[in-house]
Parts: structure tokens; sequence; C-alpha cells
């Protein structure tokens, strides 16, 4: 047992040391051979060439959050249903497709809910 | 017969709530009159009553899927009492000032109901996980439902936030349960050789899992949520957080420990103290009783106090529920329906204060007396009954708890749980102070300005005056509520009956 | 009516008066003190008639047993039953209920609710005396407590909320100790159930019975006045209105005493045997101390009050003597003082303080009360003389018979007890002397010092005569004529199938 943990010990020690090592040495080139020289020009936000005017945040559109909301939620749908198209047509039984058409009923009731509620709309 | 159809057919109360919600969430669709209100609480009520029908006239006695769903007498019981607690809690809804999403909040009531009832009738870890989160996340919602509150806004946050910690400590520790013994089935757990029970990673898991329920229950050390979310929340969600999901997380912790883990229950004697849940449940009903009656001494807002006395009601009900058997089971379940019933009570007066006067703050209930009498004598006995003053329900049912747990360990003149006990009725005795402060500006201090003129009578009004009396009734006759709940739990097997009566007296007879 | 249901008719017409109180229009309220007095009588009506038709030959001191199931689960019966201690106790009751109604007569602040909740009480203190059952004594015990508190807290005068809130979290406090040793009782002896008759006859395990004992006694003792834990009665009583007080130091103090004697001592033998001496110390420092504190009290209705703790101490110092004199002499004592202290408390609360709107000594003195209110001088006197223990009033006969019965079991404590008789004269005549017949030169200094002094003062009303009347006819007939009361108690305590027989015989079975 202890051979085991052994090993799994000094993979641990390696994958924890091999990254630290290129980011110690960027970190020794950055403090020796290319300290930071800061200018107005360097500093300023990159917009694509573009001179940047007018402050860096945006307000955050709260529909994006609704949009992921309603994909999350059919998109876990679809992945319920994967298993049923894939074997279930052939092999399910009787109560098993109601069980499943129920909850895509569920789930298209809900999507006409969030429809007559204004969620889909962009405002 | 087919395991899905056996789902279908005897969850047929819980499909009648779904379907009820479905309606209810297509017909606000509509336009909003104060005549569709009442349609959809009307919606609700049928529903929901529907369901109480079918719960009664079909008795049966069925465990699905080694475990997943049973119905047998104690849970159609307790499902009867949870939707009725529900409905209660969606009149409630309708007479508050949630004006616009009425329907939405009907339906996440239903919903919630919905895993409750699940929760109440399920004898499998995993199902337990499921049917806890589908209780909780309505409820989290419910919580935040006043968009424009920051106190409402606040009290979801912290409702989620802990509610999804203690759900993730919750499903570690079932998980571990699973990994030590290997079965998740209630059933299974209780024929698993004791000494497996020594393992410290199964005790790990108890432990753990007795975080996610003590999150549900509110004790402490996981009650910090109940406070900000019993205030902040609208009134009608912390009502049914305060009734319906105590009956349901009651019931499941009880079957949880004393059909599943009974083997690995230890013992709370004094001074013979051995491991298992019953020392830990232990010392978790003496930290409620004590921060609970303790934090509500000084509070100035009702619904605070009333959810600081939740916690110490909490600490009273795990109390008896460490009597791990008939009885203690009968005083738990009797007592969370007589609280229930009195919580939802005291929070339909809040919501009817809070609707007239602006506020629940001490200061709001001043005057009740003069504007609504009938209101006032209705808090009063609410309080009273919360105090555990006879001859009101609240009384019988402390009685019951704590001669049930007092009992279950008693041998030869030792009582192992007076410790517990002597805690349990001191801190009682302080909890009458802080019930009493309410009572004082309900009826004693005059009001600051002028009397409000008598109130008209309103449906929540008319509620809270039943349920008062259904509380004075079951304090003078508690058999009403008791008998049913003893023929429910004679027929749950799993149950150790109470010591045996012995036929002499000990003693010289003359 | 079958003779069985009178003891229980008293309950029932308490119940009756709240219930036709509770459904009264506002507008009649004024019919509400009709209505209290009507079940009042009716009340004491009942206990006159139990008393009279009790069986002075029966074997079985417990009669007129009542005894109907309620919870079946738990066992628990609505078991009621009286012998001679407590019929004794039920006219106590009567006489307090129909005089607290009759000096309530001027309530004129919400009076339904007054005597709706004064009403609850009584009910609550017959319930108690009747009792065969312990939860259903316990139940009784704590209807009593929420009532106080409303009608302190709304009626009341000096420091009314304080009072109030003080008086309460006490009795819940003692309430809760009795509460823990119910329940020791029951999960001990399941087969008994908490029927009294059976549980007597159980025997408690000793370690079990050396803590209950103290537990329970103290519990019952906190709202008997036991001292240290009186401190809830003297500010309690100057808080509340008239007939509360009337009804405090009347009946309500008295339960504590009864229910020590019926369940304290009747259960635990041992424990009493090995307890009763730093109880009986106790009792004898509250006796000396209530006397030694009135004699500095400048507050007439304080000076009432600590007599209150004064006389309790009597009663529960022959408690403890556990000879038939003693025992006999503290259920005398508890009617006596029930009766004097109903009297006294309506002297200084009803006749003086709603007129005078004072009650310091010396203000008093300087109103020429012996001229302006002779019937509250002559009332006070009398009552003055009854508690300090004037042959021919009921104290006496209470008083000799403890102290003799003390003179038998604690002849050390008997000094101290005589002790604080001594100093209960000095604070009673000093109360008497200052307030209605002071000097010539203390009632011109505090006339001069009071503008109000020479304003004339209403008469005494005639409910106000009528409920004097009967209080003082009750002490002294009791005082001239004891033996229609100690034949019952004596009766209660000798019977060979009494419950108590073992307390006049020493303490072991």
């Amino acid at each position: 047992m202890s051979h085991d943990y052994l090993l799994l010990t000094i993979f641990l020690a390696i994958a924890i040391v091999f990254p630290l090592i290129p980011l110690a040495l960027a970190w020794l080139w950055a403090r020796f051979l290319s300290p930071a020289k800061p200018g107005k020009d360097k500093q300023s936000i990159y917009e694509c060439g573009i001179e940047s005017k007018g402050p860096a945040r945006i307000q955050f559109q709260a529909h994006y959050y609704l949009y992921a909301l309603v994909f999350l939620v059919f998109d876990v749908e679809t992945v319920f249903l994967l298993p049923f198209a894939a074997i279930g047509f052939v092999k399910i039984s009787v109560a098993s497709f109601l069980a499943i058409m129920v909850f895509l009923l569920l789930l298209v009731e809900s999507l006409v809910w969030a429809w007559a509620k204004g969620v889909l709309e962009w405002k | 017969m087919n395991t899905a159809f056996q789902l279908f057919k005897y969850l047929t109360p819980e499909s009648f709530l779904a379907e009820t919600a479905f309606f209810v969430l297509i017909a606000g669709l509509f336009k909003s009159t104060a005549s569709r209100r009442t349609m959809l609480l009307s919606l609700t009520l049928l529903g929901g009553l529907a369901s109480i029908a079918w719960i009664a006239l079909h008795p049966e006695n069925i465990v699905i899927c080694h475990g997943m769903a049973v119905i047998d007498p104690l849970t159609r019981f307790i499902k009867i009492a949870i939707v009725g607690l529900s409905l209660i809690a969606c009149v409630y809804a309708a007479a508050s000032n949630v004006r616009e999403h009425l329907a939405e909040y009907l339906a996440l009531i239903l919903f919630s109901t919905i895993g409750m009832m699940l929760l109440a009738g399920t004898e499998d870890l995993l199902m337990i996980f499921i049917a806890l989160e589908m209780t909780s996340i309505p409820l989290y919602i419910l919580t935040g439902y006043l968009k424009k509150s920051s106190a409402s806004a606040e009290a979801a946050l912290k409702y989620f936030l802990v509610g999804g910690v203690s759900a993730a400590f919750l499903l570690f520790g079932l998980s571990l349960i699973y990994g030590v013994t290997g079965c998740t089935a209630l059933q299974d757990l209780a024929k698993v050789p004791p000494a497996t029970f020594r393992d410290p990673l199964f005790l790990a898991g108890v432990v753990m899992a007795m975080a996610g329920f003590g999150f549900k229950v509110a004790a402490v050390p996981f009650h910090l949520w109940a406070p900000d979310v019993y205030e902040g929340a609208p009134t009608p969600s912390a009502a049914l957080i305060a009734s319906g999901s105590k009956v349901a997380g009651f019931l499941i912790l009880a079957k949880l420990l004393i059909y599943g883990l009974y083997q690995a229950r230890g013992s709370a004697v004094w001074a013979a103290m051995q491991p298992g849940w019953l020392p830990m449940l232990g010392l978790i009903a003496a930290a409620s009783i004590i921060v609970g009656n303790l934090a509500a001494l000084s509070q100035s807002n009702v619904k605070r106090i009333l959810a600081y006395s939740a916690i110490a009601q909490s600490g009273y009900m795990l109390l008896g529920l460490m009597a791990a058997d008939k009885t203690g089971l009968s005083s738990v379940l009797f007592y969370v329906i007589v609280y229930a019933l009195t919580t939802l009570g005291a929070f339909g007066v809040c919501a009817i204060v809070e609707q007239r006067r602006g506020g629940s703050q001490l200061h709001h209930f001043e005057g009740l007396h003069q504007s609504a009498p009938g209101l006032a004598l209705c808090m009063g006995v609410f309080m009273i009954s919360l105090a555990g003053i006879p001859p009101l329900a609240g009384f019988f049912g402390k009685f019951y708890l704590f001669a049930g747990a007092l009992g279950s360990v008693t041998k030869d003149g030792h009582m192992g749980l007076l410790w517990l006990l002597i805690i349990a009725i001191a801190f009682n005795a302080v909890s009458l102070y802080y019930y009493l402060i309410v009572l004082k500006h309900v009826f004693v201090i005059p009001p600051a300005a002028e009397p409000a003129p008598r109130s008209p009578r309103s449906a929540a009004g008319t509620l809270v005056g039943l349920l008062a009396i259904a509380i004075f009734t079951l304090g003078i006759y508690p058999g009403l509520l008791l008998d049913p709940i003893h023929n429910a739990v004679k027929t749950a097997a799993w149950l150790a009956s109470p010591h045996p009566q012995p036929k002499t007296l000990p003693g010289i007879t003359k | 009516m079958p003779t069985a249901l009178f003891p229980t008719a008293t309950l029932l017409s308490a119940l009756a008066g709240i219930l036709l109180i509770l459904i009264l229009p506002s507008r009649w309220g004024g019919a509400a003190k009709w209505i209290a007095l009507l079940s009042a009588l009716t009340g004491f009506g009942f206990a006159v008639a139990a008393f009279r038709a009790y069986d002075l030959s029966a074997a079985q001191p417990i009669q007129f047993q009542l005894d109907l199931p309620w919870v079946e689960a738990l066992r628990i019966h609505f078991a009621t039953g009286t012998d001679g201690v407590s019929l004794v106790m039920l006219l106590l009751t009567g006489i307090i209920a129909i005089t607290g109604v009759l000096f309530s007569w001027n309530v004129t602040q919400q009076p339904r609710a007054f005597f709706a909740l004064f009403l609850t009480i009584i009910g609550g203190v017959y319930g108690v005396f009747q009792s065969l059952d312990l939860f259903l004594l316990f139940v009784f015990y704590e209807i009593v407590i929420i009532p106080k508190y409303f009608l302190i807290s709304n009626w009341g005068s000096t420091n009314r909320e304080y009072g109030a809130m003080k008086l309460t979290i006490y009795s819940v406090a003692g309430s809760a100790l009795v509460l823990l040793g119910i329940l020791g009782i029951y999960v001990l002896a399941p087969g008994a159930a908490l029927n009294l008759q059976s549980l007597a006859k159980v025997t408690f395990p000793h370690s079990f019975q050396l803590w209950a004992f103290p537990v329970m006694f103290i519990g019952f003792g906190v709202l008997a006045g036991l001292w240290p834990f009186h401190t809830w009665a003297p500010t309690g009583h100057v808080a509340a209105p008239t007939a509360v007080s009337m009804l405090l130091a009347g009946v309500v103090m008295k339960l504590g005493s009864f229910s020590a004697l019926r369940v304290a001592m009747t259960l635990f033998p041992d424990g009493l045997a090995a307890w009763r001496m730093p109880l009986a110390i106790l009792a004898t420092i509250g006796l000396l101390y209530g006397a030694l504190v009135a004699l500095a009290q400048r507050d007439l209705k304080f000076v009432v009050g600590y007599s209150s703790i004064n006389h309790m101490g009597f009663v529960l110092l022959g408690l403890l003597t556990l000879n038939s004199l003693g025992l006999t002499g503290a259920v005398l004592q508890m009617f006596s003082h029930g009766v004097i202290g109903g009297l006294l408390f309506a002297v200084v609360g009803r006749m003086l303080y709603d007129r005078t709107h004072t009650r310091d000594i010396t203000t008093l003195g300087g109103m020429g009360l012996a001229k302006a209110l002779p019937f509250a001088a002559f009332t006070f006197t009398l009552a003055s003389a009854a508690s300090m223990g004037m042959p021919g009033f009921s104290g006496f006969i209470a008083e000799i018979s403890i102290l003799l019965g003390a003179w038998k079991s604690f002849p050390v404590l008997l000094i101290f007890a005589m002790l604080g008789a001594g100093v209960t004269v000095a604070f009673t005549l000093r109360a008497l002397q200052r307030s209605f017949f002071p000097s010539l030169a203390a009632a011109q200094s505090a006339a001069a010092a009071n503008p109000h002094a020479t304003e004339p003062l209403p008469p005494i009303t005639l409910p106000e005569r009528l409920g004097a009347a009967v209080l003082m006819a009750a002490t002294l007939a009791a005082g001239i004529f004891p033996k229609f009361l100690i034949d019952p108690i004596l009766h209660s305590f000798e019977s060979p199938q009494s419950l108590m027989h073992h307390l006049i015989q020493g303490v072991t079975r």
C-alpha cells in the first residue's frame, strides 16, 4: 500500500512543481531582464487600435442571465432525453414512455409560461 | 406491475398538486383583477382539497421501488397535515400584499408542498436529498419575493447560501453513509451489522447529514438563517417555512435516525454516554433551547421573536425525538402539528398588523385590543400556547414530549435524560417573558397615536380565529389529534414500543 | 343535582360566569359585575352545600369523587374529589370570590375583561383544591398565572408593569420546578398514571425523593411565599388592584401551601424527613423577616403585603410540624389568613386608596380618617386585631395550634416564631395607630404638609360594607366556633384511609 501512495505522492509533487517552473522563470526574467517601464500610451486600454473613450464599464444586461437560465433548463432536458432517444424507442414500456412524455410536457408548459411572461423578448 | 405505473398510481396526490400548480400558472397569465385573485385561490384550494381527499380515500400499504416512496397510515396522515398547512399559507398569500405575480407565488407554494410530501413519504437516502432540495428551492424564491424590499433580498440570499451549504453537507454525509454501509434504503440500513457503525467515516457521515437536517428544522448551530428569513420574507412564505417544512423535516429525521440508524444510537444518559446520534441530538437540542430562548429576550420585532422561538421549539422537539420509540414519535408529531398551527396563526396576525400598521415591530401591535379585539385575543391564545401554559395545546404537547423523553431511559429510578429535561423546563419558564412582552404590547400599552378604528373582517382574520379555536380545543381535548396520530404510529413496524407498563405498583399497597 | 357533583358545580359556576360575561355586548358592560356576583354566590352556595353534605363518620375522607377519562393515551383522568381540608379551602375561595366582586363594584375600565379574568382565577383555584389527578392539578395551577398578569398590568397601581411581570415570572419558575417533579413521578410510577390516590401507595426510590421533595416543595413554596423566594409578593400585592390583592393573598398563596401538603408531603415521606428541618428554618426566617420588614414600611399596602409573608410563614411552619395540632393549625391559618388578608387589603386598597390616593401612613394620619371614614376605621381595627392573633378571631386558634405543634417538633424554632408573633403585634399596631389614630402633633404636621388633607372623602358604599361584613363574620365565626372547621380537617388527617395519615404519625410509613 505504501508503494502505491508513494508513487502518487511523487506524482503530486511533480504535478505541482512542473507548472511552477515556467512561472518562476517568467518572474525572474521580468525582474531582471525586462523591468516595467510604464508609459501613458503603453498602459492605455486596447480597443482594436482605436483611441478609447468613455468609461470601461458597461452595465450588465440582466437578460443574459434569463437566457442562460432558460437555456440551462432545456439543455438539461436534452440530456435527459438522450438515453430515451438512443435506446428507449425500441425497448421501453408504455409507462416509462408516459413518464418521459409527462416530463417533456411539463417543460413545454414552462416554456409557454416563459413565453407569455415576456422572458424571451429582448428589451 | 411496472414500477413506473406504480409511481403514477400511488403518487397521485402529488400529481394533483403539480397539475393544480400548472393550471394556476396558466391562469395567472391573464389580466390581473381582484376577482382573478379569488379565482386563483379557489383553484389552489380545490386542487389541495382534491389531493387530501385522494389520500384519505385510498388507504394503502405499499413500498414502491425498495423504499423510494412508501404509502402507509403514518405517511398518509402527515401528507394530509402538510397539504392542509400549505393551503392555509395559500390563503394568507392571497390575502396579503403580494400584488403582482400571485399565481407564481401560489404555484411555488404548491411545488414546495410536493417536495414536502415526497420527503414525508420516502425511505431512501437519495430520495431524501431530492425531496429536501425540492422543498427548499421554491422556499428560497418565496423568501425573496418582495422585489422592492432589501430585507427580503437579504433574507433570500442568506437562506439560499446557508441552505446550499447544508445541502452540500447533507449530500456528502449521505454518500459517506452509503459508502460505508453499501445501501441507500433505510430498510437495508436497519439490517446492517452494528460493527459497521463504529467506523469513523460513518460517524462523520451521520454528523454531516445532521447538518442538513439541522438547517431544515432550524436547530443550533445551523439556525443563523432563521431570524433574518422570518423577518425579511413576506409573511405567507415565513408561515410556510415555519410550519410545513418543519413537519416534513421532523418526520424524515425521525425515520432516518430511528428506522435506519437505530443501532447506531448510542446513549445520552448523563455520566454514561455512548457514541451515537443520541448524544449528538441531545447536545443540539440543549443548545437550541438555550440559544433560542436567550436570544429572543432582547428582540423588538415580533417576527424575529417568532424565529428565535422556532429555534427553541425545535430544541424541544429534538428532545422528544430522543425517546426513539412510538411515544417519542407520537409526541413529536403532535407537537410539531400543534406548533405549525400556532405559528401559522401568529404569522397571520403579523400579516394583518403589517398591512394595517405598516410593520411588525412591537410598537405596531400597541392598541390592538381596541382596534381588533378578536385578533388580540387570538394572538393571546397563540403566545400562551407557545409558552406552554395550560389549558392550551402547547402545554399538553410539551408535557407529552418531556414525559416521553424522560420515560424512555428510566431504569430503577435513575432518569438518564434528567439533565436535558432540567434545561428544557428551565428555559421554557424563561420563554414566557418574551411571549408576555408581545402580549403586553397588544393588551396593556396604550397606543402612541390615535387608536385605529375597528378594522373590517377579512379572510385571513377568520382563518386566524379558526386556528385559535383549534388550539384551544386541542388543549382541552388533545385526543382529537392524538388518537389519529397514535393510530398512524401504531402501524409503523419499525418503531419500538415504549417500556412495557408494570402490572403492579412498585411499593407497599395499603 | 347529586351531592357528588357539588364541588364540581363550583367550577361550573365560575365557567358559566365567564361565558356569560364574554357574550355580553360592550354597552352592557355594567352587567358584568352582577353576573360575576351571581357566579360567586352560586359557587359559594355549592361549596357550603358540599360542606354540609360531608360525612364526618365515613372511613374514606375523600368524598364527592368524580373520575372521567380525559387523555387516554397518557391515562390522564379528570379526577376530582374533596376531603375536609379541600372543603375548608373551597369555602374560603367562595368567600373571597364574593367579597372580591363586592370590593370591585367601582371598576369602570373594561369591566367585562376584568370580571372574566377574575372568574378565571377563581375557577382555577376551585379546580386546584379539588383535583385528584396531578396533571389536572397542574393545569388548574397554571391557569391562574396569566390572568394575574393582565389584571395587575391593566388595572393595577404602583409600578404595575414591573410588579406584574415579576409576579408572573416567579410563578412560572415555581411551576417549572413543580413540572420537573411531576414528570419524574410520571415516569417512575407508570402503572399509577398521575392519580394521587394510586400514587400515594407507591414507594418512590429514596434517591429520587431526596431531590424531588425539595424541588416540588420549593416550587409550590414560591407561590406560598416561602423565604427567600417570596420577593414577588410585596411588589405584586402593592401593584395589584384591590380585588386581585385579595385574591392573591387570600387564595392564590394558599394554592402553594395546599399543593405542598397534598402533593409533595403526601407522596414523598422520605424526602420530607430529610428536608424537614432546613425548610422549617426557612419558614421561621420568613415569619420573622416578614414581620421585621413590615415594621419599617411607610406604605400601608406594603405593611399588609409583608404581613402576608409573615402569616404564610406560620402556615409553612405548621405544615412541617407533622403532628395533628400543627397541621390542623396550618390549615386553619390558611383559612384565617385568607379572610383576614382579604379584609386588610380591602380596607387599604378600596376604602382608603381609592378615596385618598395615598397609602403613606404618615400622610393618612393627617386626614383624620377616624372621623371621616368611621366604618373603615372600625373595620381596620377589627382586622388588625384578627391579624395580631387576638382571641375571638380565627387567627388566634390557628396560631396557637401551630405554636403548640411547633413546641412538640421544633422547640428552638418556636422561640423565634413567638418572637415573630410579637413583632406582628408591633407592626400592626404601628400601622393602625399612625394611619387612623395618630397623636395630635403628628396629625397636625401631616395635615400641614398635605394640601388635600381636609378634603371631604366619599362615604363607604353599600357593596363595601357588605363585603367587609362578610369577611368579618367569617373570621369571627371561625374564631368563636372553630369546631365546624376543625372537625372536617381532623377527619381528613386522622382517618386510617387518609392519604395524609402518615403525616401525623411521624414520617415513615
